[in-house]
């Protein structure tokens, strides 16, 4: 495609073309502007949350809404104009604050269905706080129709919003969004902390509907509760934007321009059942292009066209292939050596009356490796999840180098220096191996890395790996092993001075199994970092493992070295079975 | 004070929860089976009870015999909706077909809803169906009500014993907990699926016709009674029988008390604003922070 013109470079001149709209009409093709730019506003807030971060809102619109009002009640008191559509915009912003406590506790189809009942609510709170709205009746403005003015706002705030999008898919903000989007619990290890970063793209979002309700109401000149909070409006821009693409950097304005088309056509030419017609358009676009005109294949075979439909992770940064000769980060100090680095004492995990951890004291010092073995439900990965804090374990305490973890987050002991993987390995899936460890160094508690330079240094660690030829590759196309690399990496660039490692193994030839057996010795001997593996493959353990701990039923069986738990009976019973069963 | 008043505010509520609860286990039903947050649930109800309005009016036919046919119908509006609508989106990421799930429940929402208005018209109707009240001392109950109360107890009932031990009772618990495996156990998923699917309009179908006989329906309002329904099941736990008529039962009380003390205007919000406060107050109460 080089040297061509891709359709991307032709969407500014639909911006340049907006402007120069008031200069040639101001009849109809003004009014009809004026609407997609208003709904391109409201389809590309939308998506900030939809696209990046995973949650669909459908009440987006309920914020264009809040907006409405609070300019309208603020300018029949005499506001000026301009602080009304300040206010508008912060009106919003305080409704998403406040609603993101409830709303966040859902996901999925549950967050999209709590998210369109907030229309209704909003629909009785405007009827029915009389005093403040003016209920049924709704608000009348007698305001200045500067229609020039007004455009231009419009237009600003809509390049905003492009501008806002470039930002969200290359900034710091925007990989944590993104973290989140695909696996919260990884996103929370990898020390991300979630809850502000959701709470803070909700309210963004909020924001520029709560503009571009402000400036409706002073373009209508009156507002009443079906005009902002009606079910069959308030779906138009989040179809806009799935029907172009969510996520993707052009699939709202398409999506806006098509459909904005369209429905203009149909308001104008359907004398009734236009919402049964735009039902059916939602009908159609849910059944056959849930992921938006912009993704389907046809489309992705035009040369011109297939620019549009860039993700946001068809760039890969550039690397020489070569480590260099600098350390990937300092090694963990080792001043501390008389402390521990890891300290558990007496830590029980109950799910209902079931210890699945019962009463497990370990101490660990600074550089060993540990390996902790069992039979499958011995209570290994839940002794994981109780220190990586996935769990907050029943009672007990875990010291990690002298920092106690209790009532910590999970982000709080990632940056502490707990570093993990998981028995099936979850990495950020529709982000490429790169974003993947990138992620991990932007967020980690020491030394985090500014993002330009994260994606760089990035290289170094896959690299390190062994994966440095898949760097651009997405995360769920790599095979087994490559994911669980993938995810050593990962947690080996949040420089952790504790790394747990969870079945890195099963599943792995042995030459795999040894190369991983090296990445493991070079951690600690290069990093100084001290790890724990959780795996049933003894000849493995006995390769690099400083003493083993055998966990049974919750609780620790022996401490020792790899001999002494081979030769254990009570470790062979619990492994093979009893030999007085046996006989 | 009169203590009479509050009683009878607590039956009105008592019944109406009844009605709320039989349109939550359809949801909570299919839900729970297929995975499916069916947005266009309570507009079903009402188209259900238009329907059946008509039939009363102006065929003459009573509800009884027009809720047969009603199920009969909604059953194979289900089946179909499910197989050429909704079952095609499972071959698409989670995202999209969760994406395409909304939007094409949406969809129906919004045509159903519309569709309705424009051949019948947007004023609210019912089945005007009355018997001599039934009065306790001071108290008074509609006899209809309570007759469409016994129904639905009776339902709860019967639904409660054939999930429990009909063929397709256990086929439909055993994909819901494990849909793998209830698929090597040589379940048929699919076909379950789309006959669940089903089952849960034609409950839709006697929920409408029921509270068509005790409140009047309108197009519009079958959103709303999604969202209540989607609250009880968050309340009561999803697929829990007991739990939704219980969460039915609160719900529709709170509602009736809320309408005399703060006014009837506000009876529309009790549900979202409940919804909004559980989340709050019992976070982990019935998903636990799980991908829902």
């Amino acid at each position: 495609m080089n040297g061509s013109v891709k359709a991307n470079t032709l969407m500014p001149l639909v911006f340049v073309a907006a402007a120069a709209v008031p200069f040639v009409t101001q009849s109809y093709g003004l009014a009809f502007s004026i609407s997609l730019l208003s709904a391109f506003i409201l389809a590309q807030s939308w998506d900030w949350l939809d696209g990046k971060a995973g949650y669909t809102n459908l009440g987006h619109f309920a914020f264009f809404g809040v907006g409405a009002y609070a300019f309208a009640i603020l300018s029949s008191k005499g506001v000026a104009i301009y602080w009304g559509i300040a206010a508008g915009a912060l009106a919003a912003m305080i409704t998403a604050l406040v609603l993101s406590f409830p709303l966040f506790r859902l996901r999925g189809n549950y967050f999209a269905f709590a998210t369109l009942a907030l229309l209704p609510l909003f629909e009785i709170l405007a009827f029915n706080l009389t005093d403040i709205t003016k209920g049924a009746d709704g608000i009348p403005l007698s305001l200045p129709r500067q229609i020039n003015l007004l455009y231009g706002l419009l237009l600003g705030g809509a390049l905003a919003a492009v501008a806002v999008s470039f930002w969200l898919d290359r900034s710091r903000f925007g990989f944590a969004l993104k973290a989140i989007r695909n696996d919260e619990q990884v996103a929370e290890t990898s020390g991300i902390r979630i809850f502000p970063m959701k709470c803070a793209v909700f309210m963004l979002g909020s924001a520029f509907a709560g503009f571009a309700g402000a400036i409706q109401a002073w373009y209508l000149g009156y507002i009443d509760p079906p005009t902002v909070f009606g079910l069959d409006v308030a779906l138009i821009p989040i179809a806009m934007a799935l029907f172009g693409g969510s996520g993707l950097i052009w699939g709202p304005l398409v999506g806006v321009l098509i459909l904005g088309t369209v429905h203009d056509l149909l308001l104008t030419h359907l004398p009734v059942l236009q919402t049964t017609a735009y039902g059916l358009l939602v009908l159609l676009i849910g059944r056959f292009l849930p992921g938006g005109l912009l993704r389907t294949k046809l489309l992705k075979k035009v040369p011109f066209l297939a620019s549009l439909a860039q993700e946001h992770h068809d760039f890969a940064p550039s690397f020489s292939g070569d480590l260099g000769a600098t350390p990937l980060f300092s090694p963990n100090a080792r001043t501390e050596d008389a402390s521990l680095v890891l300290d558990v004492q007496g830590v029980v995990m109950r799910f209902g009356g079931n210890a699945a951890v019962n009463d497990v004291s370990l101490q660990i010092k600074p550089g060993e490796v540990i390996g902790l073995v069992g039979p499958n439900g011995s209570g290994k990965t839940t002794l994981f999840n109780c220190i990586s804090k996935v769990y907050e374990p029943t009672s007990g305490s875990i010291v990690l180098s002298g920092q106690s973890l209790a009532s910590k987050r999970r982000d709080e002991v990632a940056h502490l220096g707990i570093g993990r993987t998981y028995q099936n390995p979850r990495p950020f899936g529709d982000l490429t191996v790169i974003e993947n460890i990138a992620i991990a160094l932007m967020f980690r508690g020491r030394d985090p890395l500014h993002h330009k330079q994260a994606l760089v240094e990035a290289g170094r660690f896959a690299e390190f790996a062994g994966i440095g030829d898949k760097l651009s590759v997405r995360a769920d196309t790599l095979s087994l092993q490559d994911k669980k690399v993938l995810e050593f990496a990962r947690a080996l660039a949040s420089a952790p001075k504790l790394l747990l490692v969870d079945e890195v193994a099963s599943g792995l030839t042995p030459t795999e199994v040894h190369r991983f057996i090296a990445l493991l010795r070079a951690a600690r001997d290069q990093y100084g970092v001290t790890i724990i593996w959780v795996e049933h493959i003894f000849w493995a353990l006995a390769e690099i493992v400083d003493r083993i701990v055998v966990l049974e039923s919750g609780t620790k069986l022996m401490e020792g070295s790899i001999e002494e738990a081979v030769n254990n009976q009570r470790v062979q019973e619990a492994y093979f079975g009893s030999k007085g069963e046996a006989a | 004070m009169d203590i009479t008043i509050y009683l009878q505010l607590m039956i009105g509520g008592i019944l109406l929860g009844g009605i709320y609860a039989l349109v939550a286990f359809g949801l909570s039903l299919i839900y729970g089976v297929v995975r499916i947050l069916n947005f266009s649930h309570g507009t079903l109800v009402a188209i259900g009870g238009i329907l059946a309005s008509l039939a009363y009016t102006d065929l003459g036919l009573p509800p009884y015999v027009s809720g047969i046919a009603l199920v009969l119908a909604f059953g194979l509006f289900g089946r179909l909706f499910f197989q050429f609508l909704l079952e095609p989106l499972s071959a698409r990421t989670p995202k999209e077909a969760e994406i395409g799930v909304v939007l094409v429940t949406v969809g129906a929402l919004l045509m159903m809803s519309d569709i309705a208005a424009f051949l019948a018209g947007p004023t609210p109707k019912n089945i005007p169906v009355r018997f001599d009240p039934i009065e306790l001392g001071d108290l008074i109950l509609s006899s209809t009500q309570v007759y469409a109360l016994a129904g639905i107890i009776l339902l709860t009932v019967a639904l409660h014993f054939f999930l429990r031990y009909s063929w397709f009772g256990r086929a439909i618990r055993a994909v819901s907990q494990d849909a793998f495996g209830a698929t090597i156990s040589a379940i048929p998923g699919k076909t379950l699926h789309g006959n669940t699917f089903a089952f849960g309009c034609g409950l839709v179908a006697i929920a409408g016709v029921l509270y068509a006989t005790m409140f009047p329906v309108d197009p519009y309002m079958g959103f709303s009674l999604t969202v209540k329904a989607f609250t009880i099941i968050i309340l009561g736990g999803i697929g829990n029988l007991t739990g939704s008529l219980l969460a039915g039962i609160l719900l529709g009380v709170v509602e009736s008390l809320a309408a005399f003390l703060i006014g009837s205007e506000w009876a529309p919000g009790i549900s979202i604003m409940l919804l909004l406060i559980i989340l709050v107050v019992r976070p982990q109460g019935i998903f636990g922070g799980k991908p829902a």
